[in-house]
């Protein structure tokens, strides 16, 4: 799949209404691979963010004698972080407001990162 | 493999007898290989997928039966053996409520099948055993319930009946860095106050949930729990784990 079409796969995502940006992220160096975002999203901060907190949530998993984590969703007050397991590296995220659909959100980024594959 | 007949013989298919003497024989890579090639032959034989997925659950890998007794349903939308397999792999995730329900149907569909019957009682009194499940406890060492400072030390709770202390005592030192991430992430993405936080894997569903500035839990279900009922009890354990904070204060 070329980046192009990646592209179009996270313009999908960030169609979904609230939804502030999605991206694709290298999760061992926590940069951006592809994105689709709003101006007000700062895409490198949220790559290199998600791949802090995805190894959290991959030691916190290992410590419970758990399977290795497939996605990471972090929900607040005012908006939502999904991340989703691609192909490794690679893991598919979305930033949201907190009104946004996030069952459809995630139900797109599991569909995208099988496609990734 | 080649040479299957197109049609099943007088006595059924002879693949699925063969496949399944081999798994009963504990040859699970055999069995695995006679099922796949004669489901390539007959993909829609809902009894194919069903031996499939017998093997993958004795091979330990329940995502894959999973899998396979959903592709059975999808055949034979009243397959007793598909509704078994999945209440059994409901069952040992410890998701009583989804055991129950797959058993429920399959009770519906053989109403006098006794070994629906008696799976459907153990379900219900392994349910009763454990009523953590539905208001998980911190003092309840099956609720898969871990309460924790933020300096990493556990405050209460285990992993489960079969971890010991140390692996409970891990659990909280590193959840103590997920739940200091989260608010951190939380707090540079303006995404407010942290709620909680979600970890599927293939094999477990985690919630995070902070409960005062210097405490947080986790809770964890099998793989089959939904999401919606996931948060339901991280919201009753967090109601459970106040109350046991205060009573500690």
């Amino acid at each position: 799949m070329s980046i192009a079409r990646w592209e179009n796969a996270l313009r999908e995502v960030t169609r979904v209404p609230g939804v502030l940006g999605a991206l694709i992220i290298s999760a061992d160096d926590g940069l951006v691979v592809a994105e689709s975002s709003m101006d007000e999203l700062a895409t490198a901060d949220v790559a290199a963010l998600s791949a802090a907190l995805i190894l959290r949530a991959s030691r916190c998993m290992s410590a419970m004698g758990k399977g290795a984590p497939g996605s990471v969703h972090l929900v607040g007050d005012a908006g939502a972080l999904l991340a989703v397991a691609g192909p490794a590296p690679l893991w598919l995220v979305a930033v949201a407001h907190g009104d946004a659909e996030l069952g459809r959100v995630r139900l797109l980024l599991r569909d995208f990162a099988v496609v990734l594959a | 493999m080649n040479d299957l007949p197109a049609t099943p013989g007088r006595h059924g298919f002879a693949f699925l007898e063969l496949g399944e003497r081999l798994r009963q024989r504990g040859q699970f890579a055999a069995a695995a290989s006679v099922a796949s090639a004669g489901l390539s032959r007959y993909p829609s034989v809902a009894d194919a997928h069903d031996l499939l997925a017998r093997i993958r659950a004795d091979q330990g890998d329940d995502a894959g039966a999973v899998a396979a007794w959903h592709a059975a349903l999808e055949c034979d939308p009243v397959h007793i053996g598909a509704r078994k397999g999945l209440a059994f792999v409901a069952f040992r995730a410890h998701d009583f409520v989804n055991a129950e329900r797959h058993l429920d149907l399959a009770a519906t569909q053989a109403p006098h099948d006794a070994s629906v019957l008696a799976a459907l009682d153990r379900v219900r009194a392994a349910a009763r055993q454990r009523p953590g499940d539905e208001s998980p406890e911190p003092g309840d060492p099956g609720s898969g319930l871990i309460l924790y400072d933020m300096q990493g030390l556990r405050l209460a709770g285990s992993i489960d009946q079969d971890s010991d202390d140390a692996d409970a005592d891990a659990a909280a030192a590193t959840g103590a860095g997920l739940t200091s991430e989260s608010v951190r992430v939380a707090r540079l993405l303006q995404l407010g106050a942290v709620r909680h936080l979600i970890i599927e894997a293939a094999d477990a569903r985690v919630i995070m949930m902070p409960l005062t500035a210097d405490a947080a839990l986790l809770l964890h279900r099998g793989a089959t729990t939904p999401l919606g009922r996931l948060l339901a009890l991280g919201s009753r354990a967090t109601v459970a784990a106040r109350a046991w904070l205060e009573r500690m204060a």
